[in-house]
Formats: C-alpha cells, structure tokens, sequence
C-alpha cells in the first residue's frame, strides 16, 4: 500500500497497513461491510429468495414485484436525497424516461429487453441530469418545484406525443426473452429477476455510501460553501449524484415497464412521483434498508390493512405527517436508534455489573 | 383582434383565480417561511364548500363567505397542529405539505365523490363593450380580485401590523426584541393565505366546475405566479399571474391549445433558472437553504 501522495506526511498510515491484503484498486477506500451488516443483509436478501416459495399467491407476488421495482427506484432517490441532500419530487418521471425508452425502442426498432437496458439507463441518467442542471443556480424547494414542473411537463409530452409515445392510451411491450430457458413471463422468475437487480442496486448503494464518492457528497450535504473552498468541484458531483440515481429510476422503470407489459403517462405524473418521495421519508433515505421498507410499507398497506385505494391514501398521507413530526429519519431511522439504544442499554448494564 | 380581446378578458378572470392563490402562497412561503403543497386543496375545499352550501340554497356571496372563514379555520389547524412544529425545518414542512394535500384531496373524495361540481352563475348578465362580450361574473370576479390585491398590498407595505411582519421576516430576533410576537404573526399569515385560498375557490367554481383534482393542477400555477414574481411580493404575484393569463390566452389563440399547461411550466422554469428570486426580486424564501 504505498502512498503516491507525497504531500501529506501526515497521512495515518496505520490503517492502510493493517489491511490484510491489497485490495483491487477500484475497491480502495470502500469501508469493507461490519459483520452486523453482513449478517442483516444475508438475512434480507434470504427472506426475499424464500418469499415465494411460501406460496403467498399471485396477488401478493405481483404486490412484492412492485415493491421491489419501486425501492430500485428509491436507492436513487434516497442517493440523491439522503447523501447529496438534494429531494426531488420527479423522481416518477425519470423512471417514465426509462420505461418509455424500452417501449418505444420495442415498438420502433423491435429491440427486446436486454438490448434496451442499458440504453434505458443511460438516457434516464441523462435526463437526470439535465432535470438536476437547475439545482445549481436554485436550491432548496424551488428546486423541489422544478422537479415537480418536469415532471408535468413530460406527462403532457408524452401525452401529446402521438403514435411515437402511443398519446394517451400508452405503449405495449412484449415479455422478457428467457435466458438459459428460464421464462420470465412466469410471476416467480420475474420476482427473482427484479430481486437480483434489487440486490446489486443495494450492494452499489453501499459501495457509493461508504466509498470516498460518498463522503464527497456528504460533505457538499453538510456544508457546501465548505465543500467548494476544500477544492470539491460540487458542481460535478452534484449532476454525477443525478446522473446515478437517474440510472437507478431507469432500471426501475424498464423493470416496471416489461412487468406491466403496458405503459401509460399517468403512470409517470406528479402523483406517483409524490408517493415515491413519500415512500422515502417514510422509509427513511439515509440508512441503507429504508427505501426498501418505504416501499413495502406503501405497497403492501392496503392490502394488509383491508383499506380501500382512497382510504389507503389518506392512511399514507397521515403516516407521513406522523412520521415527520416523530420519527424525523423514517421508520429505518426509528427502528436503527431503537437497535442502538438497546445495544448502549446493554453495554451499560453489562459495563454497570463489571463494576459492581 | 376582437377575438383576442374576448380570449384576453376571459384569461383576465382565469388570472384572478391564480393571483388569488399565488397570493396566498407568496405571502405564506415568502413571509411565514412556509411552503404550502396543500394550498391548492385548501382551494378546491373552500369551492367544495362553497358547492354544497349553494346547493343547500344559500345565497352565493354568503356561501363565499363562509367559504373562506371555514379554510381560515382549518388553515388555523393546520399551522397549529403541524406546520408550527417545522419551522425551523422547512423542508420537512414542504414533504408534510404534500401528505396534508393528499389527505385533503381523498377526504373530500371519500366524503362526496370524484365527479366534477358546478353550481348555476350567481349573475347572468353579459355586457356588451364595443363588440366585446362581458360576462358579468367574470368582472365581479376580477373586480373582487382587485380590492383584495389592494387591500394586501397596503396592508403589507403600508399598516404597521404589515411593516411589523416585514420586519420579522428581515430578522426574527430582533422583531422579537422589540415586541413583536413573530410566531403570532407566522400564525396569522397562514391563516390570511388560507382566506384567500377560500376566496379562490369560491370564485373559481363560480367560473368553473371544479373536481376534487383541482387542486393539485392549481397549486402548480400558484408556485408558478408566485416565484415568477418573487417571494413576498405581493405586486409580483399579479404580475406573475397576468404574465401566466396572457401566456394561456395567447397559447389558446395562437399556439396548440393541449400545449396550453406546458406554457406556463416552462415560462416558470425559465424564470427560475434566469432569476431564481422572481421577476421583481422578493425574500429568497425561507431562509434561503
């Protein structure tokens, strides 16, 4: 581990030599995760696997489909929003710009699924960041009221977009194409398709969060003037934090797109975007599974609670406000200081009878 | 040109409505500090209201009376049971704006039902003015806008209650200092705003049928009149909202008309990004995060 930096004599070397082993260059930095989370994200990640195999029945399967294209949607957001500090209320709209590229690619150029992909991806990051350009001359809420304007103005764009986008009625798409003959048009295989990309979109979550790009934007969150005189270009980082969380509402919205088989523009309006930034406050943006249980929250509510869809919204629309005035960092953030407060409790106690 | 002139005064009453709650919104955003997602709702319930009590037979102009007092009241709620507590966090204070609007919004859903509410004019005249045609109620509507906008604007600049709230937006500890209650006066600038959301609703379903949707597509052209305008100028709401009416007249005219809304979203975008405090400057808002 040597220290090209010459400059910094000061540099607490320690730590780097501890390391076991060289670590692949673009893994340095990175905070290698605790056992806590390996163990938390192991017990997840098997939790989902073994969900369907306890046969919940189409209706909750096509629930949890949903709840899983969503939260990869919000670990942009929550990208966006919980580490650059930058909320956005269009978030629905990025993800249209991706499930509309897989349609009209589909119906234009007959490309399938895996070809569209990336394609999907990248042109959301680009829409993400060309909607983000605004939040460097306008901060704060206006900048939520930009979002909040694109957002409209691609549903009327679309809306009025003729055969290209399908107007108002939509496109179609055709199913997944199998690979290594697994069919996805089947319910289990696209739960598990939607899984895998969930995962690595929470294992590129953790990376960013915890790789020296994370602190970056946490330093421009805290304190940006302070983050510009320490040379960070925050500009740059701020329509690179875009860019990514637009990637990841492009993922989720070809995921969207290919499940629904049919997509329309008020999938993509203000309100499904309102409940993507409700879902994140109420999930909680900054610890690592809160978009996650944001979305299994607003998704499977309704249907455990026997609510109607507009008694199931204004239950949404009260959780919020109750979570705003007592749980500030989501239902995540309540359940992690709970976890922490229970594990100083244990300390002391356990500290209080070694010394007694 | 006639036909013109006939679109510019139709937009001229549909302008009162979005100065009504541009209004409202530049003076609770821009000098109480908070921003109110729900303000839309507060309008669309103030023409709900406004609907149920004409239908009961009420006379109009009571009904909008009552309107507003109903909305000042549940604005008066809303600032104390919840916006109170997010003052020093406006952000928050914007997220549960969006949950009080979507509670707002499927209450009234629930209570009556999704299809649009319209009640007969209150006044059917039509005026006649060099080959003009008036429609009584659309002045009745302008000209109720006007003394509103003459009320506030003097109120604000000129009374001392106005020059006492200007003077706790500049700076609260020492508006505190010298006597002023400034979170009374947070208070009683919600509740103004909440008025006027009332007033806009009563007039706009004088107007218009209106839906429980009303709302949320209003709310969008109130930010827009009022950061157009800038925070906290009252003056620049009106401009704001005549800019606004001669876009969607002209558009209407001229344009393609299902383009109308897109007008306004990116005259409001431009204006943002050009002059992120509005076409005659205001306060940058809550303190300017």
């Amino acid at each position: 581990m040597t220290n090209h930096n010459m400059q910094s004599p000061t540099q607490p070397v320690t730590a780097r030599v501890s390391l076991p082993e060289a670590k692949p260059r673009y893994m340095r930095g990175i905070k290698e995760p605790t056992r806590e989370e390996w163990c938390l994200g192991i017990l997840i990640l098997a939790g989902l696997i073994a969900f369907p195999f306890f046969d919940p029945g189409y209706r909750f399967l096509s629930l949890a489909v949903s709840t899983i294209f969503t939260a990869i949607a919000l670990y942009g957001l929550s990208l966006q929003f919980g580490q650059a500090g930058i909320m956005s209320v269009g978030h629905a709209g990025i993800m249209g710009v991706g499930g509309y590229t897989a349609a009209i690619l589909a119906n234009q150029l007959g490309l399938g699924f895996w070809e569209s992909l990336p394609l999907a991806m990248l042109l959301s990051a680009l829409a993400a960041a060309v909607v983000g350009l605004p939040s460097l001359r306008v901060g704060g809420q206006h900048y939520i009221i930009i979002t909040f304007c694109f957002c409209a103005l691609l549903v009327i764009a679309l809306t009025n977009g003729g055969t290209f986008t399908g107007a108002a009625t939509g496109l179609d798409v055709g199913p997944i194409p199998g690979v290594f003959g697994i069919r996805f048009a089947k319910l289990d295989n696209m739960y598990f398709l939607c899984l895998a990309a969930l995962t690595i979109s929470i294992a590129v979550t953790f990376a960013i969060v915890h790789s020296p790009y994370g602190r970056t934007l946490w330093s421009i969150r805290e304190n940006e003037p302070l983050a510009r005189a320490v040379g960070i270009n925050t500009n740059l980082h701020k329509i690179g934090v875009f860019a990514i969380s637009g990637a990841f509402a492009g993922l989720g919205g070809i995921l969207q797109t290919y499940y629904l088989r049919h997509i329309s523009p008020e999938l993509y309006g203000a309100f499904p975007s309102l409940y993507l930034a409700l879902m994140i406050m109420l999930g909680g943006a900054r610890p690592l599974y809160g978009p996650l249980i944001g979305s299994i929250i607003v998704n499977f509510l309704p249907e455990l609670g026997g609510l109607d869809p507009i008694d199931s919204r204004i239950a949404y629309g009260v959780g919020l406000l109750l979570v705003i005035l007592l749980l500030p960092g989501g239902v995540s953030g309540g359940l992690l200081s709970l976890y922490r407060r229970g594990t100083k409790t244990r300390h002391r106690l356990e500290k209080g009878r070694g010394l007694s | 040109m006639e036909i013109f002139l006939q679109q510019l005064i139709n937009s001229l009453s549909v302008a009162s409505v979005t100065i009504l709650i541009g209004m409202g919104i530049t003076l609770i955003f821009g000098l109480a500090g908070i921003v109110n997602f729900a303000q839309g709702e507060f309008l669309m319930v103030g023409g709900m209201i406004t609907w149920a009590l004409v239908m009961a037979g009420v006379n109009f102009f009571v009904a909008m009376v009552v309107a507003m007092l109903a909305v000042g009241l549940l604005g008066l709620t809303a600032e104390r049971t919840l916006f109170r507590f997010t003052l020093t966090r406006p952000m928050n204070g914007f997220i549960m704006s969006i949950g009080l609007s979507v509670i707002l919004q499927n209450v009234v859903i629930r209570t009556l039902n999704e299809v649009q509410k319209s009640i007969t004019p209150p006044v059917t005249a039509v005026w006649t003015v060099g080959g003009v045609d008036i429609i009584a109620m659309r002045a009745i509507v302008v000209a109720i806008t006007a003394v509103v906008v003459a009320v506030t604007y003097f109120g604000i600049s000129r009374s001392r209650y106005g020059v006492a709230l200007r003077a706790s937006v500049a700076d609260q500890d020492t508006a505190a200092l010298m006597g002023i209650p400034v979170k009374r006066y947070v208070t009683g600038v919600f509740v103004y705003g909440s008025v006027l959301a009332g007033l806009g609703g009563a007039l706009m379903i004088a107007l218009f049928p209106i839906t429980p949707f009303t709302g949320s597509v209003i709310i969008i052209r109130g930010f827009a009149v009022s950061l157009i305008g800038g925070l906290g100028n009252v003056g620049g709401a009106v401009v704001g909202g005549l800019i606004l009416g001669l876009v969607d007249a002209l558009a209407a005219q001229y344009g393609f008309p299902q383009w109308t809304d897109a007008y306004s979203l990116i005259v409001m975008i431009v204006i943002l990004i050009l002059r992120p405090q509005g076409l005659l400057g205001g306060t940058m808002g809550p303190r300017a995060t």
